[in-house]
């Protein structure tokens, strides 16, 4: 049984262009592996070569310039037990080569053809990846500069299934396809092709010169590599999907929760916008989303937004955290009410606020950081001094008792509520004890 | 339950939900959370999650995986978006379901990467070659990013589309109180992929009327299926008869377009006698309504238009909000944008565009002073 679609033929090519082999040769290789057409996807690539898929009567996708292998490996991932061939020229190898090396790293389980004829033949004979040095295209007349590069030399430390080089004229091509087929992982054939039309006649490369060419750069036909990684595709599912058990029916996607449910009821009035600004390592963030977490849990609602670096432990670390008795529309805390300063960073990240603040504003600042400048109230406290009697980790929380004492939001045992719900029950202990010291800090 | 999530984490449901089985991605502020998101929630679902070389190879993953029967997603921010370009094009042409999110940040270029702006509006809409449509949601809120996710997988599929969620940093990084469980008991089942007929030969864009949507048969299904980024026919052959893509272009256009009004998601907040209306969307929109709430507090008059979808442009919403108008306010966050598509409808009437693109949100204030409200 052919796996061409003989209605189509015959095929489009120039007279002499290996193309129509390499094309005959995957037909040959499908017809020894034997599977069945729907289980066989032929995804082609750009170029004289991308017009084969239209010929196979199999699954057939036509894809970008370079990016074949991308299409083939979603629908290997999708469906691992699928047969699936990639034919593509040099060209898409050189534009795609970051998805060639992806794929023989991740060793997922495609036959990548490369019908190899040292320039782009679509576009009119310019030079390729593949053009060996001094070779003469549209794109350099007087010879290429670049060195070519070696498919095998380049995928080999990567360890993929199966690599191997021939050239349409030798008598091996649909056997080393067929072992490229059955092979498990990542398998890619590099076939040397002549392209009649422009490479082969400017460069007087023949069919008997084709094997000079190979001894001159270095590059011999065979088999150069047979590795046994297991295959992407089957060894994702089998490291992150979950063993199934016997009882997983009706299992849910999300453990069941009781949520934020209310613990207790907040009598603030109005929408309040607090600043939270410390350093990295302080714990801002998750800190602001339990403070945010016990306003929904006493009825408030709130948002966060944090801001800090893709630094970790260095810089600054603050968070907005806005909550209000009414479903909060705008986002955004044009003047913040309350401002807490537990460093250094924090102070100099929100200086330019804090030079806008109304009197009306307070400012919750660890006294040793000395004067702020600002027009709001300053409140000082030895939010650290507090902090060392808890642990290290405890001042934001001790800042965040003081404000919630000082200022009334909501009840302290919200706080706590949502600190047991969302954090491990150590982080939570300290949470907490920071809170208290830091409600009695308040007095 | 009661949660307090962040615009990104509510994607990740709403996507879970849909029944999206596959994502690949390539990290990205403000997006990333999106793609650690899903890797967590794949496994337990039983779906695949992978990161990819890069954008081109996520997007190019995606429209594999789809083609297999999948619902796929992916998520980037501007520069990934660049890099999905020519792909977005190739799901275009091909009717593959796609959705993409893509969590704006302040551009251009990589330009600042914590924080939003809404600066790719139009680039979303015509960041392809050919200018053939697609569709544009836009998110106000984490608890849209839940309903618009479940919303862009339902469209995808009905329309063999790609649909992308236009969020950014200021919906998808910032956490509010929501309650997943009922929106999700608010919303109709999602629409399942539709199975094309065994009992006849398929062919993968067949069309009658120029704005059917043929079935989609899957690659390793019970057809044979053909798909190129060739200009083709009905059968996917590749085609260079006049008729044959006129007919094509015709079909990509108008299954789109002539079905706007069912696309168009929207909130009319109509005041009686208003002569000024405000248009807005995503983020902006919560300063909109609040601009809208002190401006009526304060005894004027004004009327309101959320749009949810930007494209296909809910033309007939537009013209309905604007009778009875005289000026239109278009507060966004970037340089003036969306304003251009409704001024296309405006008639002589003023289009005020209300624009910031420092990355600080467009404020209340603004919209009401800029937009000369009061
Ligand atoms: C992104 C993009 N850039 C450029 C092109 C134009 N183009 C079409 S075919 C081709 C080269 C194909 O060469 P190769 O892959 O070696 O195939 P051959 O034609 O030699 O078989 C190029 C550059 C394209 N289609 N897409
Ligand atoms: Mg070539």
């Amino acid at each position: 049984m052919s796996y061409l679609d003989e209605a189509s033929l015959p095929l489009p090519f120039c007279p002499g262009c290996g193309h129509a082999k390499v094309t005959h040769a995957i037909d040959e290789a499908l017809q020894i592996l034997g599977r069945p057409k729907e289980r066989v996807v032929v995804v082609t690539d750009i170029g004289c070569v991308g017009l084969t898929d239209r010929h196979f009567d199999t699954n057939a996708f036509h894809g970008l310039h370079g990016r074949s292998i991308t299409y083939a490996s979603g629908i290997k991932l999708a469906d691992p037990d699928l047969t699936v061939v990639v034919v593509m020229g040099d060209g898409g190898a050189g534009i795609g080569g970051a998805h060639l090396l992806a794929a023989a790293r991740r060793n997922i389980g495609i036959c990548v053809i490369v019908a190899n004829n040292f320039n782009y033949g679509m576009t009119g004979g310019q030079h390729s990846c593949t053009t060996p040095s001094g070779g003469i295209t549209a794109t350099c007349h007087l010879g290429n500069l670049e060195a070519p590069l070696d498919l095998m030399g380049t995928l080999r430390p990567s360890k993929p299934g199966f690599l191997a080089r021939t050239s349409v004229f030798a008598d091996d091509v649909p056997a080393l396809i067929a072992r490229g087929l059955a092979t498990q992982g990542f398998s890619l054939v590099d076939i040397w092709d002549l392209c009649v039309a422009y490479y082969a006649g400017q460069n007087t490369l023949t069919r008997n010169s084709i094997a000079d060419m190979m001894a001159e750069l270095e590059m011999p036909a065979g088999v150069h590599f047979e590795g046994g990684r297991p295959e992407f595709a089957r060894a994702w599912r089998d490291l992150y999907h979950p063993a199934e058990t016997a009882d997983d029916e009706g299992m849910c996607l999300l453990p069941p929760d009781a949520g934020l449910a209310p613990v207790a009821e907040s009598i603030l009035a109005a929408r309040t916008g607090i600043l939270i600004a410390g350093a990295a390592g302080q714990k801002i963030r998750s800190l602001a989303t339990v403070f945010g977490a016990g306003a929904i849990m006493s009825g408030l609602h709130a948002t966060q937004k944090d801001d800090y670096p893709i630094t970790v432990m260095t810089g600054h670390s603050a968070a907005e955290v806005l909550v209000s008795p009414v479903p909060i529309v705008y986002t955004g805390i044009e003047v913040p009410d309350v401002v807490l300063i537990l460093s250094e960073e924090g102070r100099a990240r929100v200086a330019r606020k804090l030079a806008k603040l109304p009197p009306e504003s307070r400012v919750y600042v660890e006294a040793s950081l000395g004067p702020v400048e600002t027009q709001a109230r300053v409140i000082p406290l030895d939010l650290k001094g507090a902090a060392k009697e808890v642990h290290r980790l405890a001042v934001g929380a001790v800042g965040v008792g003081t404000i919630l004492a000082a200022e009334g939001i909501y009840p302290l045992e919200a706080f706590e509520a949502a600190a047991r719900r969302l954090q491990k029950q150590k982080v939570a202990d300290t949470n907490i004890a920071g809170l208290r010291a830091g409600a009695a800090l308040a007095g | 339950m009661i949660e307090f999530l962040e615009g990104n984490d509510a994607v990740v449901r709403g996507a879970l939900d849909a029944g999206c089985r596959f994502f690949a991605g390539y990290p990205i502020t403000p997006a990333t959370s999106i793609l650690t998101g899903m890797m967590r929630a794949m496994p337990e679902a039983g779906g695949v999650a992978v990161q990819c070389e890069d954008e081109i190879a996520s997007i190019g993953m995606c429209i594999g995986a789809s083609m297999t029967g999948q619902k796929v997603l992916t998520a980037t921010s501007g520069p990934g978006m660049s890099l999905y370009s020519e792909n977005i094009g190739l799901a275009i042409t091909g009717e593959t379901p796609l959705v993409i999110v893509n969590v704006q940040r302040q551009g251009p270029a990589t330009g600042s990467a914590t924080k939003g702006a809404d600066g790719d509006i139009l680039f979303m809409r015509w960041g392809t070659s050919g200018g053939l449509p697609l569709i544009v949601l836009s998110p106000e809120s984490v608890h849209e990013c839940y309903t618009l996710t479940r919303a862009a997988f339902d469209l995808a599929e009905r329309y063999r589309v790609p649909v992308i969620l236009a969020s950014q940093k200021e919906v998808g990084l910032t956490r509010e109180r929501v309650d997943l469980d009922e929106a999700r008991a608010a919303m109709p089942p999602s629409r399942p992929r539709d199975a094309a007929p065994t009992d006849r030969p398929y062919v993968p864009h067949a069309f009658e009327q120029p704005d059917d949507v043929a079935p989609l048969s899957p690659i390793g299904g019970p057809h044979l299926l053909r798909y190129t980024t060739s200009m083709h026919d009905e059968r996917a052959w590749l085609t260079g008869d006049p008729a044959v893509i006129s007919r094509m272009m015709e079909h990509l256009r108008r299954k789109i377009d002539d079905h706007a009004d069912e696309i168009a998601l929207f909130d009319h907040d109509p005041d009686v006698g208003a002569k000024n209306l405000v248009v807005s969307y995503g983020i902006t929109a919560r300063s909109a309504r609040e601009a809208v709430a002190r401006v009526r507090a304060a005894g004027g008059r004004v009327s309101l238009l959320v749009l949810k979808t930007l494209f296909p442009v809910p033309e007939a919403a537009i013209r309905a909000a604007l009778i009875g108008i005289e000026r239109v306010v278009v507060p966004e966050m970037n340089l003036g944008q969306y304003a251009r598509e409704v001024q296309l409808f405006a008639d002589g009437r003023e289009v005020r565009s209300v624009t910031r693109m420092d990355t600080e949100l467009v404020s209340p204030d603004d919209v009401i002073r800029e937009g000369g409200l009061l």
